[in-house]
């Protein structure tokens, strides 16, 4: 039954035109137009440490592991900061010339003062986050032990060595929002099984075959169809575009298959929620995809830093982001913590997503049709 | 017995759309629902299938209670339903296999099975046409054929033949009489009248999700009081004329719209005979006259006061 299924469930699926174009050849488009609209900006760049300033003041002295900490990761080839320590004037000073991406006050907790959005800023505050966080964690246990801090958060805020480019995240969030647009099979693999949403359901529902099995061999040729478009996605932007995704590519695959796993979920759980026409289902998948994509940064790369900086909470439950900044911490960071982290949450979605879609559709009668 | 309901009640909110319905099909037979639209005959379909919610009463199909987990009872049930339930990106030949596939697992069978309802519905032509290539008629039969290429023992077709030319629907109702002499218990919902009267052995009539008839179609005609209905075409009756009609032997009203006068008389041999030495007698000029057994719809007008088709 499976086999017949999934077969019948592959064919139509492919020969649906309408979701085809909006999973596989819109991305495809939108990639290339990435591509000319980047290309003639050239703005890659190497890696250079970041300018920051460090108020020197009797909080900062009598601070002894964030001061050795902050020179740590401010020394070496390797480092992540030009550090320069200076009076909070002379900070504020260097912050409003631009000479500084920001400076830092040792305050409890350490206060990050910058007069923008950006990667570097957001760098710094990668940095402070996971400085606080462990030295709170080590002070329990070794209160003396200042190297060991100042090595986890170099470990945990390390820059690969892979060029950074700027760039990258419009792709990212590309390949994240396409991840999304396979809601568009969920929605229709529920449409196809709920006797209230359409006569071919109805028929199925009738047919001795239990529904929710039927159903699963369903997803299952919807997951497949669209990891196959999303790797077409993959090779055509590395192989064709040349976007250079670093050396971690079976991670980037990873990634991909559960942002398809995520989206598919996700229109599943929508059309079987929504009681509404099929078109609008569309739109409401559509437009939450372009607006989660645009909050990751698909259009403008700021509003990334933005949102998490200033709604930080929203960078968590905007799987759309989830999935940008897993593929932008593979890219940019040694350590795999943040990308695991990213991973967790979007695990968690899909969860989610599953057992809603479970609670809805296992339901064998309906109260009308 | 195939199906038995008995005093079954679904409301949506405040309205009732079944209101302790009972009903008996009988193996074998061609059993015919037949009310105005929206009278619930779709909803008691959808009940009976086990797709719907109801408050109260009791369902059995093949003598056993249906449930959506009755998967050896629907293995025997083919349903074609009202609106047409196909996929538009599979060709005629696919959605049918797709279709009987979910019955019959066993490809060389179903190869078979899918080839004779190909044939069965004459779409030899059209196997390798996607739905949206076909006319309306055709697109019917595609729909039959996905509902019968199992075999089923019973057979529901839900109004299987709505905006369909007539072609197709004689097409379509030799079919269904074909499946009947096969063996097939057939269920068959509509408020086409002539149609029931047709094929059905059988009829219930339905209206406001109550069962008001039921019966062969000569003992439905034989529970109202008219007999025969004759019309005159005719110009220019006077009201004595007419009231003079509506005096005649076994005439039960004489009715006038200007054109045709309507005599309704009970059952009796000499009513025509009656009306024309009437005509003749009052010197009424006639295009035509015809005479007219009752009809389902008489049947329910008497019983309702209204028309099938209002």
């Amino acid at each position: 039954m499976f086999v017949h299924i999934f077969r019948y469930r592959l064919k139509c699926l492919f020969k649906d035109k309408v979701t085809i174009f909006w999973t596989m050849i819109f991305p495809l488009v939108l990639a290339t137009f990435f591509q000319l609209a980047l290309a003639n900006i050239g703005n890659n760049e190497r890696f250079s440490p970041i300018e920051v300033a460090v108020v020197n003041d009797e909080n900062y002295n009598n601070n002894q592991i964030f001061k050795t900490v902050l020179n740590e990761v401010s020394t070496g080839e390797e480092r992540i900061f030009n550090l320069q320590t200076v009076t909070l004037e002379n900070a504020a000073r260097l912050l409003q010339d631009g000479e500084i991406a920001g400076y830092m006050v040792a305050e409890t907790p350490v206060r990050l003062v910058v007069s923008k959005s950006g990667l570097r800023q957001n760098i710094i505050k990668i940095f402070l986050d996971r400085f606080m966080q462990t030295s709170s964690a080590a002070m329990a246990v070794r209160a003396q032990d200042f190297d060991s801090i100042g090595k986890e958060v170099l470990e945990e805020v390390s820059i690969s060595k892979a060029e950074p480019n700027i760039h990258l995240n419009y792709f990212y969030s590309l390949i994240a929002m396409a991840c999304f647009y396979g809601s568009l099979f969920g929605l229709r693999e529920v449409m196809e099984i709920q006797a209230d949403n359409s006569s071919i359901a109805a028929r199925i529902n009738i047919a001795p075959t239990h529904k929710l099995k039927a159903f699963i061999y369903s997803m299952c040729a919807s997951f497949f169809i669209h990891i196959v478009e999303l790797l077409i996605l993959l090779i055509y932007l590395i192989l064709v575009l040349k976007v250079d995704f670093g050396a971690r590519i079976g991670y980037v695959l990873l990634t991909t298959i559960i942002g398809s796993i995520a989206g598919v979920s996700f229109g599943a759980i929508v059309s079987a929620l929504i009681k509404k026409k099929e078109g609008l289902k569309i739109a409401i998948l559509i437009t939450f995809s372009m607006v989660c994509s645009f909050l990751a940064g698909m259009m403008m790369h700021s509003i990334k830093y933005s949102v998490s900086e200033n709604v930080p909470i929203l960078s968590y439950l905007n799987p759309v982001n989830l999935l940008t900044d897993a593929l932008y911490s593979l890219h940019f960071f040694d350590s795999l913590s943040r990308y695991w982290l990213n991973m967790a949450l979007l695990t968690m979605f899909i969860l989610v997503f599953w057992f809603g879609t479970y609670f809805i559709v296992r339901r064998r009668k309906y109260a009308s049709i | 017995m195939v199906i038995r309901v008995k005093n079954l009640v679904k409301r949506y909110g405040n309205l009732v759309a079944l209101d302790h319905l009972s009903l008996d099909v009988k193996e074998g037979e061609i059993f015919g629902l037949l009310g105005p639209n929206g009278s619930g005959k779709t909803t008691a379909i959808n009940c009976i299938l086990s797709l719907l919610k109801f408050d109260k009463g009791d369902i059995e199909v093949f003598n056993k209670p249906m449930t959506p987990e009755s998967y050896d009872t629907k293995r025997d049930i083919g349903i074609v339903m009202q609106n047409v339930a196909v996929y538009k990106e599979l060709t005629v030949y696919e959605n049918i296999d797709y279709f009987c596939g979910l019955y019959v697992p066993d490809k060389v069978k179903r190869k078979q099975l899918v080839d004779e309802a190909i044939q069965f519905v004459g779409l030899e032509d059209y196997v390798k046409f996607q739905p949206k290539k076909l006319s309306g008629g055709l697109l019917r039969r595609l729909n039959i054929a996905c509902g019968i290429a199992h075999k089923p023992k019973l057979i529901i077709l839900d109004e299987p033949t709505v905006a369909v030319d007539p072609q197709s629907r004689n097409k379509i109702l030799e079919g269904i009489l074909e499946l009947n002499r096969q063996g097939a218990t057939i269920v068959y919902t509509s408020h086409y009248m002539e149609e029931v009267e047709q094929i059905c052995s059988r009829i219930l009539i339905i209206d406001k999700g109550k069962a008001i008839a039921s019966g062969t179609k000569e003992e439905l005609k034989n529970m109202i009081t008219i007999g025969e209905k004759i019309t005159l075409q005719t110009y220019g009756l006077t009201p004595e004329q007419i009231s003079a009609a509506g005096n005649l032997p076994n005439v039960l009203s004489a009715e006038y719209n200007g054109s045709n006068l309507v005599i309704k008389s009970t059952k009796g041999k000499n009513n025509l005979e009656s009306v024309l030495d009437f005509a003749k007698q009052e010197g009424i000029q006639f295009g035509t006259i015809y005479s007219e057994l009752p009809t389902l719809n008489d049947v329910f007008l008497e019983i309702t006061g209204k028309e099938l088709r209002d």
